[in-house]
């Protein structure tokens, strides 16, 4: 009877035993009308991540995130991203293709095995990887998403480029068309805004010896202000509000700060000797000049030798023109490590120019992002947009760290949960912490609530 | 043969509980139960033995038997800051249990040993919620036994005291940051000692007074088992199997109750817990290998708590008593350290109770108890993961004393 009465008692109170209601939160829209979403930009908007355009790096770009969570404040319909029809994707390593980087084990010049970043696959052939680049999705549009890889601001307002990008000829509604043509089609109501990184990125990424700072000033089309302020007003022909994201500092991206700039550790006071020996000259004509430069290693860690072309050599010495690094120079992570450690690239050898951002490049490119987030800014303002402090976020990154959702976003390459294996590029989590921060901003612009997203729900680098 | 079976049940269900404050559970009598759970003011029998052992060499009885246990049927719901994602726990029902036996020596002495789980919990997540890299599930396990002495200096004063001898086990299972299914399991077990002693006053006929202190009982776990799922990657710093140390805090109480004989027929008791849960500043875990990475000091700065509770007792005939009562608990969690690992909210409790008694040497006593955690927005500060939490336990008990 005892039991009897403790099994009814039970079963009575299961079944009255209730979950508590939570209910906190109602997604409203606010001011802004969120029907149609377009999203416009580079290689961060289009999802591109591990050196590679792939369709889950897609899927999981963060306007891809905002479309989703647009949802609740009333977005209609697909959101369309011209999808890469493969996971290993495809990139482009100066002219060459390859499919995206993935963690794996490889094996340096010294037999020693170690993780870094491989192809997911090698033996992908530069046909087949054209062929997949090169295939149009433009049946398939018009898209919301279209943000291309490698583009620049000016690069939206050309003509043609469909011809010139095969990341935007994949999917352009027509060859003759400029990017932002693609924005009277969809007639968004709102729309996200994120480009100006590589008109310094590309600057950068070549280490300052190939392309050019786009300037502040000039037409549409050719400088950075003008451009703005044409893709804005095309996407205000119908959208009636929008956000902006501003352009983070390249000292706070891994692909600049992940290789030291004394690399060159010597043991052997032989070596010592000899490398110093092997410089005196230098070191004397140096002196002749009246140049400051002079060339020293030590016993330790030493700063690698470098070319630097500006520096003024009477004619006939030219290949005098190198000198030891600064710590404050940033050395880019596509140095081959190989040459590094095997092929005496830094002591012996001067590394070449494209690998390094010298104090002068750099401060060139610190000083136009700085007037390209001023004028973004100014743009926010004048045509009442959000505007999402990127720079902010990053460099907080950077310097402290930022926690969310028990996820450490640090600066630091495949460890730092924000930048994926190409060191430029954001990972699925880095998306999320960039939705969220769109979010913030829109949120308070707009007096909206959109739903945030869990960071933790996605992934940062994946190890094998 | 009846008896045999509860305690084989009782046995073989497992004896985990949850909040009612912190990690503390006090269901250690269905009399008690029915009355807010208040018992130190109270002549409770063998029972006396945990609520006070001062009253212990009250007991009206030459012996005494009692064994009960509660079925802790607990909710916890979540939803996330400036989110739509929501999350519940899954926590398979928990049972505590009690078993008591004492003895009267003689007219001043009685002797007795108490078994009984006065600290547990248990919340299973779901492995891919939001907040899984903080916990994905954890159970927390004890049990007390406790050989008690008390005497009775005055047919009015009594004083009892028992040793403590207290085993416990904890596992607790969080993802890692490095993909879905990573994570870290971590399984001790230990046992220490702490004390239990109280002191009983019937000041009149009517009005009686109690006061108790149970230590502290820090369960040192020292070489558990860390179970490390990471990518082999990762392997070299981060070893699959490892050791690891912790201490958690059973934290002391002092009781001091009061009850009163209004009628012949009714009861009521009345008593403060004063909770001294600010012993548990952190959680430190220390790991054998790879400490250096792998070590982590936890803030919980939990605050001692007071807990005011009302009970009555009101005997209807020969056969069946009716008791109800109520308590608030509050939090001792604090707001920048509030983890899902352990969901204590500012509780607001009522209970209700119904002994029948169809001879006189049996008791069996039902009781039922519903804990509303208060809905707060808590957010554990060091991880960013915030939200809005509300829970709820339904918990049905029976008991059986049996005198003679």
């Amino acid at each position: 009877m005892k039991l009897r009465i403790l099994f009814v008692l039970v079963a009575s109170v299961s079944l009255w035993a209730c979950q508590p209601e939570i209910n906190e939160f109602e997604p409203t829209k606010g001011n802004a009308d969120f029907s149609v979403y377009m999203s416009a930009g580079n290689s961060l908007t289009a999802g591109f991540s591990d050196g590679a355009l792939f369709r889950s790096g897609q899927e999981n770009s963060y306007t891809a995130m905002l479309a989703k969570q647009f949802e609740s404040v009333g977005r209609q319909g697909a959101f369309k991203i011209p999808f890469i029809n493969s996971e290993d994707g495809v990139g482009t390593q100066g002219q060459t293709l390859r499919t995206k980087f993935v963690m794996g084990f490889a094996q340096d010049c010294l037999g020693n095995t170690s993780l870094a970043p491989v192809p997911a696959n090698p033996n992908a052939t530069q046909q087949e990887l054209a062929v997949l680049l090169g295939t149009s999705v433009a049946a398939e549009g018009p898209f919301h998403n279209i943000g291309v890889p490698g583009a620049k601001i000016t690069h939206l307002l050309a003509p043609g480029y469909a011809s010139l990008n095969p990341f935007y000829g994949r999917f352009a509604s027509n060859p003759a068309n400029a990017v932002i043509n693609e924005i009277g089609i969809v007639q968004p109501t709102f729309f996200t805004l994120w480009i100006g990184n590589n008109d310094v990125l590309s600057y950068a990424i070549a280490g300052g010896a190939a392309d050019a700072i786009t300037p502040v000033e000039g037409d549409p089309g050719f400088g950075f202000a003008a451009s703005l302020e044409a893709i804005i007003m095309t996407f205000k022909a119908s959208a009636t509000g929008g956000a902006i994201a501003n352009i983070p500092d390249i000292t706070d991206i891994p692909y600049f700060t992940t290789v030291p700039y004394n690399p060159i550790v010597l043991q052997d006071q032989a070596l010592v000797d000899q490398l110093n020996a092997g410089y005196a000259q230098y070191n004397g004509a140096m002196e002749q000049f009246g140049l400051p430069y002079r060339i020293n290693f030590s016993l330790g860690a030493n700063p690698m030798v470098i070319q630097d072309p500006t520096i003024q050599t009477p004619p006939g010495y030219e290949m005098l023109r190198i000198r030891q690094i600064e710590a404050d120079e940033l050395v880019l992570l596509s140095i081959p490590q190989d040459s590094l450690k095997c092929g005496f690239w830094g002591s012996q050898k001067p590394v070449p120019g494209q690998f390094i951002l010298t104090s002068d490049e750099k401060s060139a490119i610190e000083s136009t992002v700085s007037a390209y987030n001023q004028v973004i800014a100014n743009a926010a303002q004048n045509h009442d947009l959000a505007l999402v402090d990127m720079n902010k976020v990053l460099n907080q990154g950077a310097s402290t760290g930022i926690k969310m959702d028990g996820v450490l976003f640090t600066a630091d390459f495949v460890t730092g949960n924000a930048f994926s294996t190409d060191g430029v590029h954001l990972t699925p989590q880095g998306n999320a912490l960039a939705a969220n921060t769109f979010i913030d901003a829109i949120n308070k612009k707009y007096n909206a609530r959109i739903p945030k997203v869990n960071v933790a729900d996605y992934e940062a680098v994946r190890l094998p | 043969m009846r008896k045999q079976f509860i305690l084989t049940t009782l046995l073989a269900m497992s004896f985990i509980a949850l909040h009612a404050g912190g990690y503390q559970v006090r269901l250690q009598s269905n009399r008690s139960t029915g009355m807010g759970l208040t018992g130190t003011a109270l002549q409770m029998g063998a029972s006396s033995m945990f609520y006070n052992p001062g009253a212990l060499a009250m007991m009206q009885t030459k012996t005494d038997f009692s064994l009960g246990a509660s079925g802790i049927i607990s909710r916890i719901s979540f939803q996330k800051f400036e989110s739509d994602i929501t999350a519940e726990t899954d926590n398979s029902m928990s049972t505590p249990f009690y078993v008591y036996g004492a003895g009267k020596i003689n007219e001043k002495w009685a002797v007795g040993l108490a078994i009984y789980t006065p600290y547990g919990s248990s919340s299973t997540w779901e492995d891919s919620w939001a907040g899984r890299l903080l916990i994905q599930n954890i159970a927390l396990q004890a049990i007390f036994f406790q050989p008690t002495v008390a005497y009775k200096i005055t047919d009015k004063i009594g004083i009892g005291a028992g040793l403590v001898y207290a085993t416990g086990k904890v596992e607790l299972q969080k993802g890692l940051n490095y993909g879905a299914d990573s994570y870290v399991n971590l399984e001790g077990s230990t046992s220490n000692i702490g004390f239990n002693a109280g002191l009983y006053f019937q000041a009149s006929d009517e009005l009686s007074f109690g006061l108790n202190y149970r230590s502290e009982v820090v369960m040192e776990i020292s070489g558990g088992d860390a179970t490390f799922n990471v990518p082999t990657a990762v392997g070299a710093s981060i070893p699959a199997s490892n050791k690891f140390d912790a201490a958690l805090p059973m934290p002391a109480n002092l009781d001091f109750g009061v009850s009163y004989q209004a009628t012949a027929k009714l009861l009521v008791s009345a008593e403060i817990n004063y909770v001294l849960w600010g012993t548990y500043k952190e959680l430190e875990f220390k790991f054998e290998q790879q400490g250096e990475l792998l070590n982590s000091v936890n803030t919980r700065d939990y605050k001692n708590t007071f807990i005011p509770r009302i009970g009555a007792e009101y005997v209807f005939n020969d056969m069946l008593t009716f008791r109800v009562g109520g308590y608030y608990d509050p939090s001792p969690t604090n707001e920048k350290y509030f983890t899902p690992e352990t969901v204590s909210l500012d509780n607001v409790a009522f209970t209700l109770g119904l002994s029948i008694t169809p001879t006189e040497n049996l008791s069996i006593d039902l009781s039922y108890l519903q804990i509303s955690g208060l809905q707060a927005d808590k957010t554990y500060e060091p991880e960013q993961f915030g939200g809005t939490y509300k829970t709820a336990a339904y918990i049905p008990g029976i008991g059986v004393s049996y005198r003679f």
